[in-house]
């Protein structure tokens, strides 16, 4: 099979391929991805979603009696590495894959190919120009009290991260500064949901007007009246990687779907329709300022820190 | 006789051992082991964590204040339709159907959120006017609170309680209430006296449903507790699971373990205030038909309370789904929201091809499981009331198990167990989970209708030589037909909407509307979830009303 990559067309091995494909994935809005594949391959792909937290217990639970459905996995890239530990993963050497930036495919088998970039997202029909915040810690001023939605910052993965990452990164000078934000932050009083899914309709609707959440909604929720506050500092998210099962049921239509996955046109309908942050050089969302913005990846936290982290989290948004 | 009785008593048992008991096996297995996947060494770390933590006894205070509060909130209120219903003149009785059954149909995440729009602080449709009407400064109510939780909780637990009292509450014995009038009591005096006492095991039985039902429930204190930072056991267990990428599902199952200690306790609670089911009896060979008391003065104000109430429980939610289904995003209703009404997320909902199968999938589920279900239910009770042995009361308690456990914590048992089997990832073990989870559903109505049929009827039967089986086909069945419908239509709009166990057994193939509903909820799609929460309202409807006109046809004359 012949796919474009990075410009360039790359030729996958021939060979007989099944006539379906399972992946298990985190990300959401893929629809558009699988009908494309479908209709062009002739497999049939077939995706079950799971969250990020029931991810590895899924996938072990099954691979540990011998039932994993899963051909290619799609998850951030701890939860693969998590896996790979385990004996889940193939140690695949994707064509395409390897036309990716060094930096992605770092560890045998799995690819990154985006980022879950987060940033500040408004109402941009009650939220003034002059009152966007242009820094992170503008969200701290008390005009925004009972106005910010968030994930809660004690159970979700990825928001924890964020928060973390805006402290690895030095975002605000020194770790004090980090504690005052996050202080700031809980003062405001956010109203806290279960993950990103929820965070844009209450602003949407006007309930909250400002939220920590994730660029891709402006595209997906379109014609809601959401942006992002562009602000100085850079954006930053967790790698979104996706790899091969060990044991896959149909490897040889699962390694289609990861060339297919990576190339340039499935890149492409992820940024274009779903509004996904990719790792193809030169290929951006179509939300206005994102093409300029310095996007990037956090740094994986194992699970004992996401749990300590959460914990420590807790008790700052509960003393608010 | 007491030999076949006791060959039934022990076969269900090993059935309900089978499907109730494996995967809470599962569970304490796992909740006394090492490691990520369910077996390892043996460890007490989770219940010394779980139980050893100062913030748990918090959330056990907040749980027990929901869960108590919205108990006796559902079944006070069911209390007061099924007696206005079934012994009153009022007007309208239909409506009382329908109150009583579409709370019941609506995914309880989507009946949630509805009430966020309605009442949220901020720009809550319903303070918006009052603050509009009242010219108040702040919005009077708060729907992210305890009591919020509360009034939601127990308005979609309300059928639970009204199906399990209305079938008692009709098939009731006129001459102990006549023989109240008589001795000089009012319609008041004979309702507190005499009436009420008498449905004491269908008041305990729904009571006791709805606690166990609160326990459990997530959808309530995810989308109204959370945000306010108020947690209860479900959404403590919750956090337990997603938090961190490897989730401990063995200390969520050792913190659902004081909830299934709880639930049993409170069946043997149960159990013991009904020990002398004898008093209870009002059917009995003599025949029966409730005696209707007038209203008089009272029937319009009444009448007028059962309309804001329908208004209320019903209109209003529904309305804001509907609406939310046909405007392009989250709005408040305002003239541009009304002009950017259209179809979009119903076309949407209709020609995706994965919420098909999600339809055919489910219907097959409610229809074929909760017949199986009922089925089942029929024996159970009929061994729980009539076969009053230890190993009944067992039974009881099996029954209860699975259905005890918050959702997302016995969906780890089935995972766990079928994983271990051909059934894993097949519609039978979605089919087999969720029987084995709601079996109450179907045995509590039926156990309550069982209480008030007196054990002659079928001694006649038996005297003359009627077999055990055309004994329950030809007495039982027929006397409990109500009973019967109000189990089947529990559990087959649960089996439509259910949630927990789906979402984590559903695989490619095998999805549910449920699993549908989270995934546009997860994806932040009000609007395509409104869509199908709608269209899964109209099925069940139609499911309801089918169930209704076949069990009328089946019902003794009452004359």
């Amino acid at each position: 099979m012949l796919f474009a990559a990075g410009g360039q067309e790359v030729k996958s091995e021939s060979k007989t391929l099944e006539d379906k494909v399972t992946m298990y994935a985190s990300i959401t809005g893929i629809e558009p991805v699988i009908e494309t594949f479908n209709s062009e391959s002739g497999i049939t792909a077939e995706v079950t979603r799971l969250s990020t937290a029931n991810f590895v217990s899924t996938v072990l639970t099954e691979f540990a009696a011998g039932k994993l459905q899963a051909d290619v996995l799609q998850a951030p890239l701890p939860v693969l590495e998590i896996l790979k530990d385990q004996g889940v993963i193939k140690d695949y050497v994707s064509p395409i894959g390897e036309t990716y930036p060094e930096w992605t495919r770092n560890n045998g088998g799995i690819y990154q190919f985006g980022i879950e970039y987060v940033a500040l997202i408004y109402n941009t029909e009650l939220v003034k120009a002059e009152d966007v915040p242009k820094r992170y810690e503008d969200i701290c001023d008390p005009k925004w009290k009972g106005k910010i939605v968030m994930a809660n910052p004690a159970s979700h993965a990825t928001t924890i991260s964020w928060l973390v990452g805006l402290k690895e990164n030095n975002v605000f000078g020194s770790e004090e500064n980090w504690y005052a934000f996050l202080e700031g932050l809980a003062a405001n009083s956010p109203m806290f949901v279960k993950s990103f899914g929820p965070t844009p309709a209450p602003i949407e609707s006007g309930e909250m007007l400002i939220g920590i959440s994730m660029p891709k909604y402006i595209i997906t929720k379109a014609p809601a009246p959401l942006g992002w506050a562009h602000v100085e500092q850079p954006l930053f998210g967790s790698p979104r990687a996706i790899a091969i099962t060990a044991d896959s049921p149909h490897p040889n239509a699962a390694e289609a779907f990861m060339e297919f996955w990576l190339s340039d046109k499935t890149t492409g309908i992820l940024s274009e329709q779903v509004g996904e942050y990719v790792l193809t050089p030169g290929v951006y969302p179509p939300i206005e300022g994102i093409k300029d913005a310095d996007v990037r990846p956090i740094r994986d936290l194992s699970d004992e820190e996401i749990i300590s982290w959460g914990a420590k989290f807790e008790k700052i948004f509960a003393a608010k | 006789m007491i030999k076949s009785q006791t060959r039934l008593t022990w076969v269900l048992i090993a059935i309900l051992a089978l499907l109730s008991l494996s995967p809470v096996i599962m569970l304490l297995i796992g909740s006394f082991s090492k490691g990520l996947v369910q077996i390892g060494d043996f460890t007490l770390d989770k219940y010394k964590a779980v139980y050893g933590d100062v913030s748990f006894y918090g959330v056990l205070g907040d749980t027990c204040v929901f869960v108590l509060c919205s108990a006796l909130f559902s079944t006070v209120l069911a209390l007061f339709l099924a007696y206005l219903n079934n012994r009153t003149d009022i007007p309208g009785k239909f409506l009382f159907k329908v109150i009583s059954v579409v709370p019941m149909m609506i995914p309880h995440v989507l009946f949630a959120v509805s009430w966020g729009l309605l009442l949220n602080p901020s720009n809550g449709i319903l303070n918006l006017i009052f603050k509009d009407v009242f010219r108040m400064s702040h919005s009077p109510m708060n729907i992210y609170s305890i009591g919020g939780m509360i009034l939601v909780e127990g308005r979609l637990d309300l059928p639970i309680a009204y199906l399990i009292i209305s079938p008692a509450m009709a098939s009731f014995d006129v001459s102990l209430e006549e023989s109240s009038r008589v001795s000089g009591a009012g319609n008041i005096k004979t309702l507190l006296r005499i009436t009420l006492p008498l449905l004491r095991p269908a008041i305990l039985a729904a009571l006791i449903l709805c606690i166990v039902r609160c326990l459990a429930s997530f959808a309530v204190p995810s989308v109204l507790g959370m945000p306010a930072n108020i947690t209860v056991l479900a959404t403590y267990i919750y956090k337990i699971t997603t938090t961190g990428l490897i989730p401990d599902y063995g200390k969520a199952a050792a913190t659902g373990m004081c909830i299934l200690v709880l639930s049993i306790s409170l069946i043997y609670v149960y159990r013991y205030l009904t020990r002398s089911s004898e008093k209870f009896i009002t059917v009995s060979s003599r025949g029966f038909k409730p005696v209707v008391v007038k209203l008089k003065g009272a029937r319009i104000p009444l009448f007028i309370i059962l309309l804001i109430l329908l208004f209320v429980l019903i209109i209003l939610p529904v309305l804001v789904l509907l609406y939310t289904s046909l405007v392009p995003y989250s709005m408040v209703p305002s003239a541009k929201a009304f002009s950017m009404m259209n179809l979009n997320h119903w076309k949407s909902v209709f020609t995706d091809s994965i919420s098909l199968v999600s339809l055919k999938n489910s219907l097959f589920l409610s229809l074929v499981g909760a017949t199986l279900g009922t089925i089942l239910s029929v024996f159970v009770s009929y061994v729980i009331v009539k076969v009053k042995t230890r190993s009944a009361g067992v039974l009881e308690s099996l029954s209860f198990l699975s259905f005890s456990f918050p959702g997302i914590v016995i969906a780890i048992g089935f995972m766990w167990l079928f994983v271990r089997t051909p059934l894993y990832a097949t519609i039978w073990a979605l089919l087999i989970g969720y029987i084995a989870t709601y079996l109450p559903y179907g045995i509590r109505p039926m156990t309550s209708a069982f209480i008030q049929i007196h054990s002659h009827l079928e001694e006649s039967s038996k005297v003359c030589g009627a077999s055990f089986l055309t004994t329950v086909k030809r007495i039982i069945v027929p006397l409990l037909v109500s009973g019967i419908v109000s189990g089947w239509v529990l559990m087959a709009t649960m089996f439509f909407r259910e949630l927990s166990l789906s979402v984590v057994l559903s695989r490619p193939g095998t999805e549910t509307l449920a699993v549908m509903i989270l995934k546009f909820s997860d994806d932040g799609l009000w609007g395509k979830l409104s869509a199908l929460g709608i269209i899964m309202i109209a099925i069940s409807t139609l499911m309801v009303v089918s169930a209704n006109l076949i069990g009328n046809r089946f019902k003794p004359a009452s004359d």
